[in-house]
């Protein structure tokens, strides 16, 4: 596993900071409800009438009256779309970046087979994924501990679940792009995200595009359907799942048989 | 029992890069224990044929062997027995030199600390620098101890020399015979003529992806190419000529030579003359 802890340590910088950024400026806005209670208890009402941004935002669900409502709507939602970045970024460049930093010829001719450093380098997407989201759930429950704030652990449990899947779907996706490219394609990995980010907003709101919540990973990944549902949806994720597994087995299947480039 | 297959073999090896020529109907035998040059310019197909031989591309035409294990089929344990050092010494630039270096060790899953340790002082390897403010040279020296740390059966170099400073290009080549007296093999390739006609005892010629001839570092020097240097109706004239002396001379007729000289050409003159007659 020699590659796997390289991979590790070559991601540690990335990891460290978009692990203390999103989870610190989340745990911020959690620390932050105290001070924005009473007035957001005051404007909760107008903001569940507020149609269909209402809708795409799951204000119509939960209220932002309690902490939970207020995490489930704005907290895990930014969660969601910053966690969904940080793995594209980590996707795109996972096989690219060898070509694109001119290491192909060092690493492939040592005596290690393709289909091993694919196995490896994705083992390692995925340890950062799950321990991105461990400890930015950790930073969560501790700001929920420290309002006083009782914690749903099943509610909690199943977000974090949903959200990690929701990124390793993401990444591999960008994975698999990484797989055909000869160099680091971040951009088009953040503007995968956003896209998706943005097909599940309208299609809560657009009855006509509705269909698009079978695509976008966020679907599944909503804290307030989750929250107010108090399980998965099984389908949604077998989607997701499925879409992950054959996007890995494209790219490794790729990738075996790339020529690549100095 | 020893293996006495060949440390590699080509057969009408052919790669194209879409419409683009890399390589076409390439056949080549290096011996173990040989030192063996592979001639050729930018571009004509040198490094393709050295990324075939390791993996890094697929082809489709013709077949290779390396220490008698096919190149498509048994690509991990050739891998185990080579030492390459590609012509661009490029390595992850917030490591360390000694990183890099255990690194290869490692993916191997040997102990290399012994001949590394070696190298390094040999060559002068600052094991605390970080790739990324080392130059080209001192890349390169990192390269070779990648190399040569596991000792293998073969060396593959692309363009070897270039940005290291004679003496480490001297300390390099002192490591290579010290190596091949141990029975490794060498395939050298380079367009650094005085190198092959020091070192080699073999050498191809590749032009255009094709290979123009193989021979003893030897025999191709004594080819029937002739230095011919005159002074003809006045003036001077140097040139390679490789063909019939008889009409080379019954060309002079109705002219006046003041003077001739006739000499066995240097390598790199019969390498130029091989490339000046496939461009004519």
């Amino acid at each position: 596993m020699t590659l796997y802890k390289h991979e590790m340590k070559q991601n540690s910088k990335g990891f460290l900071i978009w692990t203390l950024c999103v989870g610190l400026t989340c745990l911020g806005c959690i620390l932050l409800y105290s001070s924005l209670e009473n007035s957001v208890k005051d404007m909760a009402d107008s903001f569940s009438n507020m149609g269909s941004v209402s809708t795409a935002l799951g204000m119509d669900k939960m209220s932002l009256a309690t902490l939970r409502g207020y995490y489930a709507t704005e907290i895990a939602m930014m969660h969601n779309l910053l966690g969904a970045m940080f793995a594209a970024i980590l996707g795109t460049g996972l096989l690219s970046k060898e070509e694109a930093g001119h290491t192909s010829e060092f690493l492939y001719t040592l005596p290690i087979r393709r289909e091993w450093v694919v196995f490896q380098k994705y083992l390692a997407f995925l340890s950062n994924i799950l321990l991105f989201n461990l400890i930015c759930a950790g930073m969560y429950l501790l700001g929920f501990l420290y309002m006083g704030e009782e914690i749903n652990g099943k509610e909690m449990a199943l977000f974090h679940f949903a959200t990690s899947l929701m990124q390793i779907e993401i990444g591999t996706v960008c994975f698999l792009v990484s797989a055909f490219v000869k160099r680091n394609l971040t951009g088009a990995g953040l503007g995968i995200s956003i896209m998706l980010f943005a097909a599940d907003m309208m299609c809560r709101i657009l009855p006509a595009i509705e269909n698009l919540k079978y695509v976008t990973p966020f679907y599944y990944s909503n804290a307030a359907d989750i929250f107010t549902e108090g399980r998965l949806n099984g389908a949604m994720l077998a989607i997701g799942a499925g879409i992950t597994i054959v996007s890995f087995l494209i790219a490794l299947f790729r990738y075996r048989s790339k020529d690549l480039t100095p | 029992m020893e293996n006495k297959e060949p440390a590699i073999e080509i057969k009408n090896l052919t790669k194209k890069y879409g419409k683009h020529r890399g390589v076409i109907n390439l056949s080549l035998k290096v011996e173990r224990g040989d030192i063996f040059g592979f001639l050729g310019p930018n571009g004509a197909g040198k490094s393709t044929t050295i990324r075939s031989l390791l993996g890094l591309i697929a082809f489709w035409e013709g077949r290779a062997s390396i220490l008698g294990m096919d190149v498509k089929s048994r690509q991990k344990d050739i891998l185990k027995e080579v030492g390459y050092m590609p012509s661009e010494a490029m390595f992850y630039p917030s490591m360390k030199a000694g990183d890099i270096i255990r690194f290869a060790a490692d993916i191997r899953g040997l102990d290399c600390k012994k001949e590394a340790s070696m190298l390094c002082e040999r060559l002068g390897v600052d094991l605390h620098k970080r790739i990324d403010e080392l130059s080209l040279g001192n890349r390169k020296k990192i390269s070779i101890v990648c190399a040569m740390q596991h000792k293998p059966k073969l060396f593959i170099f692309d363009e070897p020399t270039s940005g290291l400073d004679p003496l480490m290009q001297a300390e390099f080549f002192k490591l290579i015979l010290e190596y091949n007296k141990q029975g490794a093999a060498c395939f050298l390739s380079s367009h650094v003529l005085s190198e092959i006609k020091t070192y080699c005892r073999h050498a191809a010629i590749i032009r255009e992806g094709q290979l123009i001839c193989t021979d003893t570092v030897e025999n191709l020097t004594k080819t029937n190419a002739k230095r011919i240097h005159m002074i003809k109706d006045g003036k001077e004239e140097n040139f390679v000529y490789k063909g019939d002396l008889d009409k080379l001379f019954a060309g002079f007729f109705g002219h006046h030579i003041e003077d001739i000289t006739i000499e066995e050409p240097q390598l790199d003159e019969i390498f130029m003359h091989y490339y000046e007659e496939g461009q004519k």
